[in-house]
């Protein structure tokens, strides 16, 4: 339990002493479970303009185990409209899954998805997505993704 | 400081007690030993991750771990990996099992009811010739073509294959030769002397009744002729036109439909009626289904067009329909055993009939074998011209007159078939009846009208309202 406690207590600490990088912005971290962040891409791209927001759960045993991130679907904010990001917000992204390790943040995950949105070419859902999101579990940690497309 | 947990150690300002660190790989990235030791664990167990668990994530590099991992260890990691492999092949095995056990029991079903069928529907004599009763002297093929029987049977009433029933049935044994038991064996060999080798195997050319053969090629036509010509007189008797469009049939599975529904005939008859009349909802009825849309069509401007015309084209498939259906087809070899038998009775009074019938005491002489006329036969002495000419003669034989076990058989299958035909006809005909006679029903239905005696006057709607009551005529127009 301490272990992931100290552990976002330093990434906050880090948040609000070094800042968060352009486009990214704290929404809330009052507890060491659910924390929201906003993301926005910037410059040129797809979704220039569109502002979502991004929930980050995590339990005892992070960095060990990922944290379970998905876009906020509500009256304010929507998913992005992605191949790789279901309209319940779910988001398939390797480092979420096989690709966690502990070198990795908030802030990097935040990062890389915000890259993820940026080199987007088509804006499309994903094509199992009404079959998927029929059945979604509530923690998308509970899917098997399959990471196929990589360049995306 | 540790990329794991991110805590920082000064280098003048030690931590007590003091931490292992380690730098396991080629990139700037160090851990404390206990939190590198607990994320390689921990995603050593995750099938996720369980690829990069030894990999570094920045640089790639392979860590190398040392532990104690005794010979007794590795054994039994080696051990338990082979022993689940085997439960793999076990579970496998076992479930296969099962299903093909399921499946073996079906085949078993199948494969009686088949044989059950060609005894009633070929004759003893013939079943014991062809097939006998213990299952060690059937033809290798009769193990396919038996089970084949039911399901022939059945799905030669759908409409697509109305015209195919038991056609690997046929083909096989028409052709095949008397099932070589023990007994025959000896009694064969007793009277060696007695049939010559000389003694052809098959029938004359052309021989009444035709071979089985024959018959086999000639049913497709024969039932097509038969349908396009009862089609007509159903027209005719029902006075409807033949529809023009296209039957789009669909399906409706309604299994639970407990309701016991008019026959339908027009749109009219919609099912509210409870008599004893159950809905036709075999694809027999199809031509009902053709017939009832001209039919509505016609009665267009009287009464108003019904949902309903859109469900006449859909076969309804009730619990009660589909046993009749599939309760009928597997009936076939049993009926046609009772109309032969009722054929054979009667022929006893009528030689015309038994001509036709071709009745014939069951046969007394041992059954001819293909093989052994073949043999006799001096083919290394003939020209190759004289070869075909003789093979293409037997062909031939074979299919015009039958093998010669059919030829001088009591010809069951034949009185069989044709009582099959005459109770075919018979049943088209009681539904025709059927129809026609709902149909007369419902056209003649009235209305009946009481008197107007105990009715407040002034409740009704009259023009010219009477002083007393009782006078009022039953009305036809208000």
């Amino acid at each position: 339990m301490a272990v992931s406690s100290r552990r976002l207590q330093k990434e906050l600490t880090e948040i609000k002493t070094a800042g968060t990088p352009c486009g990214i912005t704290l929404l809330k971290a009052d507890d060491f479970q659910t924390w929201f962040l906003s993301l926005e891409v910037l410059g040129e791209s797809q979704y220039k303009g569109e502002v979502f927001a991004l929930m980050f759960r995590f339990d005892p045993q992070y960095p060990i185990s990922a944290p379970a991130v998905q876009f906020v679907v509500d009256d304010k904010y929507k998913a992005p409209l992605h191949p790789h990001v279901y309209s319940n917000g779910h988001i398939c992204a390797s480092i979420l899954g096989g690709e966690w390790s502990p070198v990795l943040s908030v802030i990097a995950v935040c990062i890389t998805l915000q890259s993820m949105l940026a080199s987007c070419k088509e804006k499309k859902r994903p094509p199992d997505n009404d079959r998927y999101v029929a059945h979604a579990p509530d923690n998308p940690k509970k899917t098997r993704f399959v990471y196929h497309d990589d360049e995306v | 400081m540790c990329y794991i947990c991110r805590e920082e150690e000064h280098h003048d300002q030690p931590v007590e007690p003091p931490v292992a660190w380690v730098h396991p790989c080629n990139c700037t990235l160090v851990a404390h030993e206990s939190c590198l030791l607990s994320w390689i664990q921990s995603s050593q167990q995750d099938a996720s991750r369980a690829p990069n668990a030894l990999k570094c994530p920045q640089c790639g590099t392979i860590y190398e771990l040392e532990s104690y991992n005794p010979r007794t260890l590795r054994f039994l990691n080696k051990l338990n990996s082979v022993v689940s492999m085997a439960g793999k092949v076990v579970t496998v095995a076992g479930v296969s099992c099962v299903i093909a056990s399921f499946g073996f029991g079906v085949y078993i079903i199948l494969t009686s009811y088949g044989a059950y069928a060609v005894q009633e529907f070929l004759g003893k004599e013939f079943f014991d010739l062809v097939l006998t009763e213990d299952p060690s002297n059937w033809p290798w093929h009769a193990f396919i073509n038996l089970p084949l029987v039911p399901v022939s049977l059945i799905i030669s009433r759908t409409p697509l294959f109305e015209g195919f029933p038991l056609v690997p049935l046929f083909l096989a044994w028409t052709t095949s030769p008397p099932v070589q038991t023990t007994e025959r064996l000896m009694t064969a060999r007793w009277r060696r002397a007695m049939t010559s080798g000389a003694d052809t195997p098959w029938g004359p050319l052309i021989n009444w009744p035709p071979s089985p053969l024959m018959v086999t090629f000639l049913y497709p036509f024969v039932t097509k002729l038969y349908r396009r010509y009862f089609r007509r007189f159903q027209h005719w008797v029902m006075g409807t036109e033949p529809s023009t469009g296209t039957t789009v049939r669909r399906y409706v599975w309604a299994l639970n439909d407990d309701r016991n529904l008019q026959v339908q005939v027009d749109v009219n008859a919609l099912p509210a009626r409870e008599e004893g009349q159950q809905q036709q909802g075999r694809p027999q009825g199809n031509e009902e289904q053709q017939e009832v849309d001209p039919n509505g069509e016609e009665q267009e401007a009287e009464l108003p067009q019904d949902p309903a015309a859109v469900a006449e084209r859909t076969i309804r498939v009730t619990s009660a329909s589909l046993g009749r259906f599939v309760g009928g087809a597997l009936l076939i070899p049993k009926i046609s055993n009772w109309m032969g038998a009722i054929l054979f009775r009667l022929s006893k009074y009528s030689p015309l009939l038994r001509r036709f019938l071709a009745i014939r005491p069951p046969r007394t002489g041992a059954p001819e074998v293909f093989g052994k006329w073949f043999d006799s036969q001096p083919w290394s002495q003939m020209s190759v011209a004289r070869q075909l000419g003789v093979g293409v003669h037997m062909a031939l034989s074979v299919v015009g007159g039958g093998t010669k076990t059919f030829a001088e058989c009591d010809p069951v299958w034949w009185r069989n078939s044709v009582g099959l035909g005459i109770f075919v006809l018979a049943k088209d005909c009681v539904n025709l009846l059927h129809l026609y006679l709902t149909k007369r029903e419902i056209e003649t239905r009235r209305v009946k009208s009481r008197s107007f005696e105990g009715v407040d006057i002034k409740e009704l709607d009259l023009l010219n309202p009477p002083q007393n009551p009782a006078a009022l005529p039953l009305p036809t127009v208000a």
